[in-house]
């Protein structure tokens, strides 16, 4: 998720375009991040020792890792933390973008810092980011809700992830009264706890989730496609009362969908953008109340 | 290859488990698109193995086994829940259900549980 997120404020600052970013993401599934940029962007070695060692190595047959130990640059202990950080997210995105050469490690570092400022976040708030980790990146994009809903959110994009698109991000949440969509699913939670699961989505976004889910190609949001993302739902809640079970009873009701229809109203929803494949669907939830169409 | 009927209130997953199901030699001699549904389904194609959902309208999958039980005390009962539902489960081994499979589902895990009926 860094990727995108990060991403998209270097293309809206006008530091790469658009089109690179996607050729980076295409280049960041294919490649393992280099040794020498996580060295340096750890601060263990200087941007000129992993040059060094990155000469050497192309003329020694020898790991970055081996000579980098040898030149006294790094001990052995050092270099076993570095290559534990090659899935890093962060580290995996900026890789990426200097090895196609749209800017340097330091351009990339003082970039990030200025993301930092642009959203005011604090280095923890950084550090979430970083790692990738949606469970701690989607807190920092919510208003305050309570532990419950937020719990709930964090397994629908946890499933969203594992089920329909594994490069979806978010964008900013807000509490919401009305949501504009074309077509409609939700299922709610009744019991111990009142709570409901909505997605929306202007024109053929909900199409994104359907497709996927059903393993379709739905060319429009009608009903069959609206009952595959109600069967999303379905999933998502029902692991959702699973993880809630030991404390609370809750049950679910059957889900519903309506097409055709083209706003959500609530006294006050929880509403998170959620984009996948160049569209906008949006993640309702409310507790203890209801969403009406 | 055993002689299947689908209950399940969504297009979605019975297109699913059918696809599943037919590709590795089952027969699907029925869907029912909910609880009430599948135990008139039930009765009228005796199947082999019933699989039932348990998230349904009008008649849920917990009072729809209830109901085929009585009839048919025999009847094979493959029981189909979104993720755990344990409280659910535990009703449902009462009301004789035989087995679970979870959604969303998993060609593996549907096969070794039909295939268990299939001797
Ligand atoms: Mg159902």
């Amino acid at each position: 998720m860094v990727n995108h997120l990060f991403g998209n404020y270097l293309v809206n600052a006008g530091i790469i375009t658009a089109e690179q970013l996607e050729q980076a993401f295409e280049l960041q599934k294919k490649v393992r991040v280099k040794l020498g940029l996580i060295a340096v962007a750890e601060k263990l070695m200087t941007t000129e020792q992993s040059e060094e060692v990155n000469r050497l190595q192309s003329v020694m047959d020898k790991r970055f890792g081996d000579i980098a130990v040898s030149k006294g640059y790094l001990t052995d202990e050092q270099v076993g933390r570095l290559l534990g950080l090659q899935g890093n997210p962060y580290l995996s995105f900026a890789n990426a973008i200097t090895e196609s050469g749209y800017m340097t490690l330091e351009q990339f570092e003082a970039a990030f810092a200025d993301y930092q400022k642009s959203l005011e976040f604090t280095a923890t708030d950084m550090e979430a980011i970083k790692s990738g980790d949606s469970d701690r990146i989607i807190p920092l994009f919510l208003p305050e809700i309570d532990n419950m809903q937020l719990e709930h959110v964090l397994m629908a994009f946890r499933t969203f992830i594992r089920l329909i698109d594994s490069d979806a991000y978010i964008g900013k949440g807000s509490i919401a009264a009305s949501a504009k969509t074309n077509g409609v699913a939700l299922q709610s939670l009744d019991g111990d706890k009142k709570a409901t699961l909505c997605f929306a989505g202007e024109g053929d976004a909900l199409l994104t989730i359907a497709n996927p889910f059903a393993k379709e190609e739905f060319e429009t949001v009608d009903l069959d496609a609206l009952d595959a993302v109600a069967e999303f739902i379905n999933c998502i809640n029902g692991m959702y009362a699973t993880r809630v079970a030991p404390s609370l009873n809750v049950d679910m009701l059957p889900p519903s969908y309506k097409d055709g229809v083209d706003s959500i109203a609530s006294d006050a929803m929880l509403m998170l953008p959620i984009y996948v494949k160049g569209k906008e669907v949006l993640l309702l939830s409310k507790f203890d109340g209801e969403i009406t169409l | 290859m055993a002689k299947i009927l689908i209950v399940d209130d969504s297009r979605t997953s019975r297109k699913i488990l059918r696809g599943i199901l037919e590709q590795n030699g089952h027969e699907i001699i029925g869907e029912a698109v909910d609880g009430q549904d599948g135990v008139l389904k039930f009765r009228e194609l005796q199947p082999e193995v019933t699989t039932l959902d348990i998230t349904m309208p009008i008649m849920d999958g917990l009072e729809a086994l209830q109901v085929i039980k009585k009839d048919s005390p025999d009847a094979n009962i493959v029981m189909v829940t979104a993720a755990g539902q344990q409280n659910k489960m535990i009703d449902a081994i009462k009301y004789g259900a035989s087995e679970f499979v979870t959604k969303p589902f998993e060609t593996e895990e549907i096969l070794r549980i039909i295939n268990k009926f299939n001797k």
